[in-house]
């Protein structure tokens, strides 16, 4: 049978950007080592209900990891403490009887609180939205295999795109820089043919984008890919300093 | 009233093209005077809005997540089928449309497949265009892959994460025309209601999920692109947002919602565990060329299965099934699990799951040719599970994937609803009884791409530039109070049972009963069941805190009470359907093997209905559209 | 095409250029090793190293123009980096923790501002003590010059400056193995599982270069100014 266990949490509560947040502490009962640790937030939520209590709000959608909308930083790390797993996937049987656990949201100026957990990271679509895409009107595309890509770069290219936009690089990050998501996206479209027209715009106006949402600087900490959990290296970041560099002495 | 589906006339592989040259266009120095909703930014809606947005028209986008990029389309992991042909192995788009007309068991329309086929290639070029990182030959050429008992490869795939990749591709897009002003982004806004003005869509409410501000939105046309709405069955391989709400408040201002009863049930996932799960996990179906399926041979053995000798184990599959084996299409495999279960013989602590065993496939290729093909699956499964499978067999049971039903649409993917336009796994779409497995990802690009921006046309060209009615028309006005009303309801009842635990009896009944297989004492029982729940909810729900705040228990209280109307209908329309078809088995419609009995003399149509009202019961009103079969010769399926 | 100041000013900008003058001080501090262990050469060679220095003229005040441009540029860029992670994280963690494996988050990576803070005040000291200071003078092939040797063995019977000197340079090598390590990042010359080499090598070469420095204090003061290997 499964194991049950007693945990006590340490919950972040904050009403909105310029409220004062405060902890809030739970002891959760009963908890089935088997369920994910969103999951274990549903339980509590369904007890504070119950009892006429406000629930606990945080951000989530697929609940398999992909989507990026769950950004719990727990125990002060970003997506728990297994490596290469996002919050959701994250199951209790990581933690023991008895276990303490404190719970916050990624915390930057870039990344406003909306409510408890719940943040607004717009900043990442303006990011993309700052060059982060190949220019290519749609059903003007040429046949698909008439541009050869190596395996390697297309497996390369891949890996950088796997990026799933949920802020643990940022909310990890000692200096709360975006440069692991915004190299991820650069890297991953410079490497392609497809996106080599545009690689000098792209890499200038998502750097100077990053700037302008108030991300930090990148001190090459390397937390943000500790904390990834599809594991983007900061190769991501190198790529794109690289590109940057050229840009400036190539030009267009 | 036989609905028209506006089909063109002409032979099946010249009717989209004569159709484009057919259709009505808007000038160039129009478009921009026309502006047009679009709800939804998966693959669906985020083609449409980008798509539109490109060639001039001005849009906007809303939807649930904090970003367009976390549509549920995010989550596809298995590929997205073509008909390139560029393996060589005999496939065309004549093949892809008949593989999917076959599929969808003779209940989709044949010109709309036809068209889908016919697209799929502009779909690969597009996506590879904009960069999509698709799996490559050593050569650098496309990589193609076999898919869903398809006889040809034609699946391409990134990885496990092709939906991924698609969608970004298509959210990338989009962002760049934010960028430009043609799009206005709204993310984290509810559609709540549609606006009907004259007997065509104008506009839709929101809720700003933010502040709980509802906002009125004004427009020549409505595209909704809201997915499906799998999460009736509460535990489904949806994303927790996935919901009905968008098309099932359009269907309550008049547009119908067709074959609401078919809904696919995916053979490999992750099983439940305990009460508190809140979603199952799909695993690739391609695990099931390897791993063989199996039950002890005794009932409630609890033997760990690595003491279970070959003897003993009941390789139902590939006994029941030799020429297939452990490959029978979903729908039967799903259904398989489940009767063994139901008899007894499941595994695991709850009962409800059914080994799958890599245990052969690693002795014959050894374990690292075994690591290769599953090695992330393996290890997602793991730490889902809890179990290492290459030591012990997976526990795997069926589970909810995907809703072929969804609001009616003619071949321009306009509702009955003149200016609705309905895109993507919302609209009953092409995938009639069953889906293929890789060919939603290709319907809703092929939706968004390259269909709804000519047909679209076609309708803005008969409405007047720049025509509005001003959001203070009393429609809107209506709509919002509407809106506004359901949510006054829903804060006020205050009773005593939570939200989850009423769409998780929901649930319950719908799985039970308007499942894998139907019967018509169960579907009675159902429609019984499924009234009386929500009797009880409008009188015992809790829905916490206040409406102008972030309040996610009152989204879901706002889906919930959709999805108790929804599940009638769709036990309804499941009663009504009295043969088998696809997904939809009714058990008193089956060959002595179990399989699918369709009846094409009294049920080839699509079944869509209107909405009544609820009172006590959901009233609604049935309407037919004949499916015509000119090209393809209907034929009985069988896997044995 | 950006242009070049709003380039410099860019995150990428700001970090290629502590990368570059990081760079830039870590060759400096391998000529300033090479020179200053002429002192263990002949009586002479010392004095006649920074006169030769000195005798450079213009050029040396260039270099010297150079060099200071590159601290102080790095400088301000160490600051302003540091400065600007206040901004973008106003709050701070009530509990925070590195989650290891990738992570170069360290002792030396976290406390590279204030080995920098030290490096520079150590510097204006160094540059009175020794720059500025005050010495006699030597006749050197027939001209007048400072004779720094003295001063340095001089200021090294002191345990203050010696100890002093050593607890600076013993900072220096946390400073550069995270620096060397990371300015490769910066110019964008990481790949593949190039990290752990690298990080190895920076390791190295900030202990090697710090023993070589180190050595030149405590070897003067422990054998009082009269060592075997200063030769007289
Ligand atoms: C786990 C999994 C794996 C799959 N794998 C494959 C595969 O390999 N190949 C394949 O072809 N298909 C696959 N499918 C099916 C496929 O992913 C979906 O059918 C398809 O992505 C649906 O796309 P869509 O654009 O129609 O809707 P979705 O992607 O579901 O998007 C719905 C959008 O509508 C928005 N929305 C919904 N309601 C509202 C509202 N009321 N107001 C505002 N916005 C709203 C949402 O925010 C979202 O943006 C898979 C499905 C699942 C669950
Ligand atoms: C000889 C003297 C020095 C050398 C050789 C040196 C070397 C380096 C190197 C190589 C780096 C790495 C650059 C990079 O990450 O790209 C670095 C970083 C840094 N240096 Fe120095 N440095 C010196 C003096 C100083 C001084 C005087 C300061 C004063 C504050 C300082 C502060 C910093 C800081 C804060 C960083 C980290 C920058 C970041 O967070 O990105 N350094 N140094
Ligand atoms: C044992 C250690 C050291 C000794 C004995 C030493 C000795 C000296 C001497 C004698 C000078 C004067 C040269 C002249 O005026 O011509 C000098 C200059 C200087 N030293 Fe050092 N030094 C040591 C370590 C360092 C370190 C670690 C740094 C790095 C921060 C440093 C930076 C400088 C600088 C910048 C100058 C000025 C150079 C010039 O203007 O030409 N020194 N040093
Ligand atoms: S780089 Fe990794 S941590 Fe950062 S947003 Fe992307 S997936 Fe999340
Ligand atoms: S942790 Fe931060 S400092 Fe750079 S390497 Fe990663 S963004
Ligand atoms: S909920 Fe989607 S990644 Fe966690």
């Amino acid at each position: 049978m499964s194991k049950e266990m007693t945990i006590h949490l340490k919950y972040w509560k904050q009403d909105g950007p310029d409220a004062r947040g405060y902890f809030e502490e739970y002891t959760l009962d009963n908890v089935n080592e088997h369920m994910s640790f969103l999951e274990m937030l549903d339980v509590l939520n369904e007890e504070l209900m119950l009892k006429d209590k406000a629930p606990v709000e945080f951000d989530y959608d697929c609940r398999e990891g992909i989507c990026g909308s769950c950004n719990l930083v727990i125990n002060g790390q970003a997506h728990g403490p297994k490596e290469r797993v996002a919050a959701c996937q994250l199951h209790m049987r990581n933690y023991s009887d008895g276990d303490h656990i404190t719970i916050e949201p990624p915390r930057a100026a870039a990344f406003p609180v909306i409510k408890d957990l719940v943040v607004d990271r717009s900043a990442f679509d303006r990011i993309i939205e700052a060059g982060g895409y190949v220019s290519v009107k749609t059903g003007a595309a040429p046949e698909a295999n008439s541009i050869p890509v190596e395996q390697e770069k297309a497996n390369k290219a891949f890996d950088y795109a796997t990026c799933i936009g949920c802020g643990a690089c940022v909310a990890a990050c000692p200096n709360a820089s975006a440069s692991l998501f915004t190299g991820a996206k650069i890297a991953h479209l410079n490497k392609l043919p497809q996106g080599e027209v545009e690689r000098t715009n792209r890499v200038v106006n998502m750097v100077d984008q990053m700037k302008e949402e108030g991300f930090g600087d990148c001190s090459n900490y390397a937390e943000c890919e500790a904390v990834c959990p599809v594991g983007i290296s900061i190769t991501a970041i190198a790529e794109m300093r690289k590109d940057y560099i050229k840009a400036v002495f190539k030009g267009d | 009233m036989s609905l028209d589906s506006k089909v063109p006339e002409g032979p099946l592989t010249e009717k989209w093209s004569k159709h484009l040259q057919d259709i009505k266009l808007v000038a160039p120095n129009n478009k921009r005077k026309y502006e047009v909703i679009v709800v939804g930014t998966g693959l669906a809606g985020g083609a449409a809005a980008a798509s539109f947005a490109e060639m001039g028209y001005n849009v906007r986008s809303f939807c649930i997540q904090d970003s367009a990029r976390r549509a549920h389309s995010i989550a596809a992991q298995g590929g997205i089928n073509a008909a390139k042909n560029y393996p060589n192995d005999g496939d065309s788009i004549w093949r892809l449309f008949y593989d999917t007309i076959k599929g969808g068991d003779y209940r989709s329309r044949e010109a709309n497949v036809y068209r889908l086929a016919q697209v799929s290639n502009e779909i690969i070029d597009q996506a590879v265009a904009q960069g999509v990182p698709f799996a490559r030959e050593y050569g650098g050429q496309l990589a193609n892959r076999s898919f869903g008992g398809a006889q040809v490869s034609r699946t391409f795939y990134a990885k496990g994460q092709t939906g991924q990749q698609l969608l970004l591709g298509a959210y990338q897009a989009m962002m760049r025309q934010v960028h430009k002003g043609n799009i206005k982004y709204h993310p984290r806004h509810e559609m709540l209601e549609l606006v009907v003005i004259d007997g065509q869509a104008k506009g839709i409410i929101t809720r700003d999920l933010v502040s709980g501000e509802l906002k009125r939105w004004e427009a020549d046309a409505v595209v909704l692109a809201t997915g499906g709405y799998g999460n009736v069955f509460y535990l489904s391989t949806n994303a927790k947002n996935s919901n009905v709400t968008a098309a099932w408040r359009a269907h309550k201002k008049g547009a119908y919602f067709a074959n609401p009863c078919y809904v696919q049930v995916h053979p490999t996932c992750i099983p439940v565990s305990g009460d508190y799960q809140s979603k199952l996990t799909l695993m690739s179906e391609s695990l099931r060329n390897d791993g063989r399926v199996w039950v002890p041979k005794k009932k409630g053995d609890k033997r760990h299965p690595n003491d279970i000798p070959d003897e003993e184990r009941y390789y139902y599959l590939e006994e029941r099934y030799p020429s297939f084996g452990n490959l029978v299409p979903r729908d039967v495999a799903s259904r398989n699990a489940k009767n063994v279960c139901d008899d007894g013989y499941g595994v695991g602590e709850t009962g409800l799951a059914v080994y799958l065993d890599f245990r052969d496939a690693i002795k014959r290729d050894g374990k690292e040719a075994v690591e290769a093909r599953y090695g992330n699956l393996f290890e997602m499964y793991e730490n889902i599970a809890g179990d290492n499978p290459y030591k012990q067999p997976m526990r795997i049971y069926p589970a909810v994937h995907y809703t072929m039903g969804g609001l009616w649409v003619d071949y321009n993917l306009m509702s009955n609803i003149p200016g609705l336009f309905v895109a993507g796994e919302a609209n009953f779409s092409d995938h009639g009884a069953n889906r293929l497995g890789a060919s939603a990802l290709m319907q809703g690009l092929s939706d968004g791409y390259f269909v709804l921006p000519y047909t679209i046309g076609n309708y803005l060209a008969d409405q007047a530039p720049g025509k509005r009615y001003g959001t203070d028309h009393g429609a809107f006005v209506e709509a919002e109070n509407e809106a506004q009303g359901q949510i006054d309801k829903l804060l006020n009842v205050n009773g005593d049972r939570t939200i989850i635990d009423f769409h998780r009896s929901l649930g319950k009944i719908v799985w039970d009963k308007i499942g894998i297989a139907r019967n018509e004492e169960d579907l009675k029982s159902a429609i019984e069941e499924i009234r009386e729940l929500r009797e009880e909810f409008w009188q015992n729900v809790k829905v916490p805190g206040d409406k102008n705040n972030y309040n996610k228990y009152l989204e879901f209280a706002g889906r919930v009470a959709d999805f108790f109307e929804l599940a009638e209908l769709m036990a309804e329309d499941a009663l009504n359907r009295d043969e088998s078809a696809g997904c939809h088995l009714r058990e008193e419609h089956q060959t002595e093997e179990g399989e699918a009995l369709r009846n094409d003399e009294d049920y080839s149509f699509v079944a869509a209905w209107e909405y009544g009202g609820v009172n006590g019961k959901l009233e609604e009103t049935l309407h037919k559209e004949n499916l015509e079969f000119e090209f393809v010769e209907l034929k009985q399926r069988s896997y044995k | 095409m950006p242009s070049f100041l709003k380039a410099l000013n860019s995150q990428v900008g700001r970090k290629v250029m502590t990368g570059i003058t990081g760079v830039g001080l870590m060759f400096f501090l391998i000529g300033h090793l090479l020179g200053n262990l002429t002192i263990f050469g002949s009586p002479e060679a010392f004095n006649i190293y920074t006169k030769k220095l000195e005798s450079l003229g213009p050029l040396l005040y260039l270099i010297e123009a150079g060099l200071a441009f590159f601290f102080l540029y790095h400088t301000i860029l160490g600051i302003s980096i540091w400065r600007n992670k206040k901004k973008a994280r106003p709050g701070g963690y009530k509990k925070y923790q590195s989650k290891g494996g990738a992570s170069h988050q360290s002792l030396a990576s976290k406390s590279m501002i204030y080995t920098g803070i030290i490096i520079f005040v150590f510097l204006i000291i160094h540059l009175i003590t020794f720059k500025f200071g005050a010495t006699e003078t030597v006749m050197l092939e027939g001209e007048q010059a400072r004779d720094l040797r003295a001063l340095v063995l001089d200021k090294f019977q002191n345990p203050l400056y010696t100890f002093g000197y050593t607890f600076v340079l013993l900072l220096f090598i946390f400073h550069l193995s995270h620096g060397f390590w990371s300015a490769f990042t910066s110019l964008g010359m990481k790949h593949g599982d190039f990290s752990k080499k690298m990080q190895m090598a920076a390791y190295a070469f900030g202990i090697i270069l710090m023993v070589g420095f180190i050595f030149i204090p405590l070897y003067i003061y422990f054998t009082g100014g009269q060592g075997s290997l200063i030769a007289y």
